[in-house]
Order: C-alpha cells, then structure tokens, then sequence
C-alpha cells in the first residue's frame, strides 16, 4: 500500500537544466551551493560550467572553454580556501585549474597517451591528513598517482607488463588514507579486474577479476582504515567487497547484487552516511542501497586464517529520471540528501533525497 | 377439451372492474395469467377461463391476487363508465378471434420492449459503476500526487533556508575577518613603531630593520594558516612503478566482447569429433594399429603433400576420412591435394565440406575457414567460374583483411571478370 511506501527515501527532482553539449561529469563545489558541469561541446572543445543553485532554477555564473572535450573533474586534493578544479580530458591532460582565473592551468601535464578516464583525488578539502594527491585511470592502460608540487613525473605509475596487452582502465579510486603514510588506490579496468595497489609499500595488494568490464569503484570514505569497497560493472552487476579483512587467497569477502538489465556506470556514497549509496544506470535510473553489517564481520576458515563475511544489501528506493544513461552523479558534501546527476541526454539534474535521517 | 371456468363473480365501480374466479382446486401462479388490453385468459391444464372485455381497461396498471383458492383481479378501466357486463356479447366469432390474435401481439411486443428497457438500463448501471471507479482511482492517485508535493516543496523551503544559512555564514565569516585583519595591521603598526623606536638609538640599524608589512591584506591571513598547514604536509613520494598483469582468457576478449556460447559450442564440436570413429571394422581389419589412427594418417597424408605424391596423399586422407568423417582439416588438406592434381571439382566439393565442420565461425577456427575459402576460390578461377571464386575470396578476406596475397589475386579476378564482359 502507498503509506509504507512513503515512509522510504524519495528522490525527489528540484530542478532540472538543458544543456547544448555532453556532459561527462558534474560535480559540487564544495562549500558552496554551486555545482560544476564538465563536457565535450559538439565542435570537439572542452567546457566547463559553473552554476549556482538559486531558488527553483540554476543560474550560469561562468562559461569556460578548453582546447580539448573534458571526461572528469575532482576537487579531492585541493584546500578549502584554493578550491582549485584537477581535470582529465579526452587528450590524456592532467589539470589543475583555479577557477578565478581559468586562462592558465595551476598545474598541467600530459599524464597518458590516451583519454583519462576517471579521475580522483585525496589529501585536501580538510578531510584526512597526508599529501594532496591525484589519481588518474586512463585507456592507455596505465594509472598514475600525481602530486601536485611535482611537476611532470607522477609519483606512481601502474603500467602493464612490457609486452603484455593492455586494458583499458575504466575507474581509479582512493581509499584508506587515515594517516600520513597509509594510503591505497583501487582501479577498474574493462576486463574485469579490479586492482588494489598500496602505495605505501608500493606493491599490488590485491586484484580479483568479476568478469564483466568494471565501470566505477568506490571507498565507502577515503580517509578510515578501508571498510567497504563498491564496484560496478556492465550488465546490470555490482560487488561490496568487505575491506576489512584480507583472506591469504580468497581476498575480501563480497556480496553481489544484479539491479537492472544495464550497465551501472556510477556509484557514489553518501559523505554523511557510510552504508548509504547510489548506483545509475544505463536505463536512466537511480537506485539508492543500504548496506547492513552482519552479526560478525569476520570468521575463522578450516585452517584458522581469518576470512571476511560479507553483509546484506536492501533496495531503499529507485526512480527513474531518463531514458539516457545517467553517466554521473556527486552528492554535495554540505547538504545531506542533495545530489547532482548528469545523464547522457544532456541534461543535469539536481535531486534530493528526503527522510535519510530516518534510516 | 378444456375444462371451462365459468363461476366467476364480479361488481364494478366507476374506474374498476373487480373479478373473482374460484379455481376449484388447481394452483395459479403469474404464468397462468394472460392480460391485454380487451383480452382476459386464465389457462390452467386443464382448465379454462377467457373472457373478451366489454370495454378496454388499462391491463397495465390492473392486478391479480392470488389467494385462498381465488384469483382476484382489479381492472382499471380506460375509460371511466358503467359495464353493461363482463363480457362482450354476442360478439362475432371473428371479432373475437381478431381480438385474440391482437391482444397475443400486442403481449408480443410489450415482452420485446421490456426486454430493450431492461437491456439499457443495465448499460447505465455499468457505465455508473465505471464512472464511479474511475472517480475513486482519480481521488487515489489525486492524493498520492498531493503527498509528493507537499514533500517536494518541504524540501525546497530547506533547501532555501540552509541556503540562506550558509549566505548569512558567509558574511558572518568575511565581517570577521576584516576586523581581525584591521587588528592584525594595528598590531603590526604597532610593532612597527617600537621597533623603530628601538632603533632609533643605534642609528645604522635603522634601514635593515624595516618591517615589512605584507602586501595585500587579504594575504596575510591566509598566508599564516597556509604556512603552518604546510609544515604538516608530507613532502611528494619517491617516485616508483608497480608492474601489472592482466587476467588472461582463452579467448582473447572480455566477456562482453566473446561470444561464449559460439566458442563454446565449436570446442564441444572438436571434443565430439575427436571421439566419432565411424569404422567399417570388417575392411579395416589387416590394418596395422597405427594406420587406423585418422591424426597418424593426416600427418603422413601431410608428409607426402609436402614431398609432391599427391595421389598418395590423397590415399592416406581417404582412409582417415572413413574412419573419422567429422574432422574438418581432413578434407581441407584433401582440396588441397585434389587441386595440385586438377580434379577441381572434387576440390571443391571437399573445401566446401571443411567449411561445413568449421561452424560455429569463431576466432579458433579462422585460419582454417582462409584457406578452404581460398582454395574453393582457387578451384572455381581454373574452371573459369569467375564470380563464384571472387565471391570466396571475398570471403576470405572479410576473416583476414589483412593479407595482401589474398588482396592481389581478388583484383586479378576482378580485373579479369571485367575484361571477360568487355570483350564479350
């Protein structure tokens, strides 16, 4: 009957915007009630537009055009006070732009040799402690670790095995940067593995394979002690890994769910709530999870090694707001429940999802 | 023979005829009772009441009560005036028979328009329903739609007020910073004079010791904070590379790319076909062990291609052939012997065979299905079928684009089927 089913989580549409060109990524500034819409305009430049939320409408503060079409943005690595944008364009270009002042790049490199992916960045926006760094996934195979007072040479390089054919890397994530020196990146690539590297001790911790092309991963939150990983795949599949414990062989423990017939291209979880996030679709859809614990997060096997157990997962809601794929998606960090999605329809939509506080 | 009724009372009023009939036993219901407007019949097997009116009464309104063995009947008349009887009588039996056929259409065509009354107004009574769900699934739906409403706006009123929220934050912020600016200059202003104070004494000190306020006011906050951030922050990693390899397949594409039920079915195809042994053991008998192996036979039958003993060759694949007829390489290698020895149709008929085993069309199995397109290409050029054999290195080359042999004799046969119809 509709009064339980009003008693869950609504996606509620605030607002929705038309643009005139693809948009790859969007994402909040943080602090601030303005959001970022990063794309490819249809004479094959780069664009990035600044809007701000104002009443039931949002209003274009500044247009800005790059040489090359853009796929991804982060402001993970930079302060509060600089809010400087990191960008990846089709081009295999890393940048760092401050938007005051967009002629010029604060940083500028040319990290790969194919287009940049996915993009992620950790150290910075007052979360965590250690060195603001950029992880950049790219199609040449490739993932890269930058820093942003080095310039040129990043500071990690994973590459393929000389001679080995290469995979695309689809999606790069950071994760377990609770101290200075810990800190891990998570990568995807279109066959299927998934790769852990740690750059502390600068070696592969460990990889699975989950057999369709790995579309988007996910820390639960960058800067603890690693707790839940979430990967997307093609075909409608996504995997919550247990970070918790590391079995010798078997690795993280992990539950997997089959949500629509298409591919999910994102997952994002909600900053003020772990165990809360949201998967798009192919189809157009969003659906919002909920992860739940089990009553004992690790058990012994036969030979006494410790192994992860794998939670539960539950449907809180979904709705869905195109016939595009919705291809990005940012919760804003300030305001729970309110989100931006760019779906492939060129438009962007902001959300917000009500009754959190009740879950 | 009807049993007549004829004990029947009545008295009449101005308006109404009252008619009594004893029914001296039998039962009556309704059925039993036919009325029209100058027509009376009572018929209950086997007895018998009729009676043609005196005047016309309005059979509608009238009624008949059953009770205590008696019909009682109340019949309103049309035209309000004394009866001289019940009956008509001395009436011509015509009329009567007249007034019986009448009165039995006429019941006739009430029965019919009863019926198309009854049929429309059970239409309205199912239009009504309709209409009245109709209106409750609206009332439904109206009030579900109102609910997210009522959410929607909720939200947008928080949306506005934290907005503001931050706003007034904001402003609070940058006010406070201005006046914790102005007393930082003043601070700085301050120090400034004392020690300019201080070295006014030694005099040669004075120039070096300039305070140098910071340029910008807004920078020197920031700068402050900055600095002491920094010393916080690590300096950038040592550089280092960490080598990756990727998961392998059998197949070198990803699971979306494979067509794993194909690829399936061709390794289950090889697996069968290594096992089928269609042997003729009465012939095969004085065969040595060895000779009755078909992959033994295909390498010899290879050794004397290769050594140019066609026929032999040819023999050997025979062999093979009878004893595993499911292999395709058999007859491939087989069309290539019967081309070197001309027997072009056979050649064909054996290429052709080899693409029949190499179904299903997968990467595996891709140099094999080259080479019989190539060589039932071949064989169709020397018997002057131009086009088939176009088409089969067309064939060819659509699995193999690449290979430049197979690109040249295509254009040669091209070029020559162009100079046939020119010339002819």
């Amino acid at each position: 009957s509709s009064a339980p089913a009003l008693e869950r989580p609504q996606v509620v549409s605030h607002v929705q915007q038309s643009l005139s060109y693809t948009v790859f990524d969007c994402k909040w500034v943080p602090r601030s009630a303005r959001l970022l819409c990063l794309g490819s305009a249809a004479r094959g430049t780069g664009v990035v537009q600044l809007y701000e939320l104002r009443a039931a409408r949002l209003e274009l503060l500044r247009e800005i055009e790059k040489p090359k079409p853009i796929k991804c943005g982060t402001f993970g690595a930079t302060s509060l006070q600089q809010r400087y944008l990191a960008t990846g364009d089709f081009d295999g270009n890393l940048n760092i732009w401050n938007l005051e002042a967009p002629e010029i790049p604060v940083y500028s490199v040319k990290g790969h040799k194919e287009i940049i992916n996915s993009i992620d960045g950790v150290g910075g926006l007052g979360i965590g402690e250690g060195a603001p760094e950029i992880v950049t996934g790219s199609r040449d195979g490739t993932v890269k670790v930058w820093d942003p007072r080095q310039k040129d040479t990043p500071v990690a390089n994973m590459e393929p095995v000389q001679g080995e054919s290469k995979r695309d890397c689809w999606t790069v994530a950071f994760g377990n940067a609770y101290n200075q020196e810990e800190r891990v990146v998570c990568a995807g690539y279109d066959n299927g593995d998934i790769k852990l590297f740690d750059l502390k001790t600068m070696s592969l911790r460990w990889e699975t394979n989950i057999k369709n092309g790995v579309c988007s991963v996910e820390f639960d939150r960058k800067d603890i002690n690693m707790n839940k990983l979430v990967a997307t795949s093609l075909e409608g599949k996504f995997h919550v890994f247990d970070m918790r414990t590391q079995h010798p062989t078997k690795g993280f423990a992990s539950v997997s769910e089959k949500a629509q017939k298409s591919t999910i291209w994102q997952v994002r979880h909600l900053p003020q709530n772990r165990d809360i996030f949201m998967t798009s679709g192919g189809s157009g859809s969003l659906h919002l999870w909920k992860y739940e614990y089990p009553a004992q997060r690790s058990k012994k096997d036969s030979e006494g090694a410790e192994m992860g157990v794998a939670g539960s997962l539950s449907l809180l809601q979904n709705v869905t707001l195109s016939t595009q794929p919705i291809s990005s998606l940012d919760w804003s960090p300030d305001k729970k429940g309110l989100c931006v999605c760019g779906a492939f329809d060129q438009t962007v939509r902001v959300l917000i999802v009500t009754k959190l506080n009740k879950i | 023979m009807p049993v007549w009724l004829r004990e029947h009372r009545w008295h009449q009023t101005l308006t109404a005829v009252h008619l009594s009939l004893p029914l001296r036993g039998a039962r009556a219901t309704a059925a039993n009772i036919f009325c029209s407007e100058r027509y009376l019949k009572v018929s209950i097997p086997p007895f018998l009441f009729e009676a043609i009116l005196y005047a016309p009464i309005d059979d509608k309104s009238s009624t008949a009560k059953i009770k205590n063995g008696n019909i009682f009947f109340t019949l309103y008349k049309k035209d309000p005036a004394m009866w001289d009887s019940l009956t008509l009588e001395n009436a011509d039996k015509e009329i009567l028979q007249n007034i019986r056929e009448n009165a039995v259409l006429k019941a006739q065509e009430r029965a019919k328009e009863e019926t198309e009354a009854k049929k429309v107004t059970k239409q309205e009574h199912k239009k009504y329903a309709l209409e009245a769900t109709m209106k409750l699934e609206e009332a439904e739906r109206k009030r579900i739609e109102d609910l997210k409403e009522k959410e929607r706006q909720k939200v947008t009123k928080e949306l506005e007020l934290w907005k503001k929220q931050q706003k007034d934050a904001e402003n609070y912020k940058s006010i406070q910073k201005e006046v914790e600016l102005n007393q930082e200059i003043w601070q700085l202003k301050e120090r400034k004079n004392e020690k300019m104070n201080k070295t006014r004494v030694p005099n040669e000190g004075a120039s070096k010791t300039r305070l140098k306020p910071t340029t910008g006011c807004h920078g020197s906050s920031s700068m402050f904070s900055q600095n002491l951030k920094e010393e916080q922050i690590p300096s950038p990693r040592s550089a280092a590379t960490i080598k990756v390899n990727f998961t392998p397949r059998v197949f070198p594409t990803a699971l979306r790319e494979s067509r794993v039920a194909e690829e399936e079915e061709w390794l289950h195809k090889q697996a069968e076909a290594r096992r089928t042994i269609t042997a003729d053991l009465s012939e095969l008998e004085d065969l040595k062990e060895e000779e009755k192996n078909p992959d033994w036979l295909k390498d010899k039958g290879n050794k004397m291609f290769a050594m140019g003993n066609y026929l032999a060759a040819v023999n050997a694949y025979n062999l093979a052939v009878r004893l595993n007829n499911k292999l395709p390489l058999l007859y491939l290698n087989r069309a290539a012997c019967h081309l070197k020895l001309r027997n072009l149709h056979k050649a064909i008929a054996d290429s052709s065979k080899a693409l029949e085993l190499l179904t299903p069309p997968v990467p595996d199995n891709e140099n094999a299905r080259v080479k019989a397109y190539v060589r039932r290409g071949t064989a169709f050029c020397q018997l002057e079928l131009y086009t088939e054999g176009l088409q089969d290195y067309e064939a060819a080359l659509k699995i193999d684009p690449k290979n430049k042999n197979i690109e040249k004799d295509a254009e040669k046969i091209r070029s020559l089927i162009q100079g046939t119809m020119q010339g002819s």
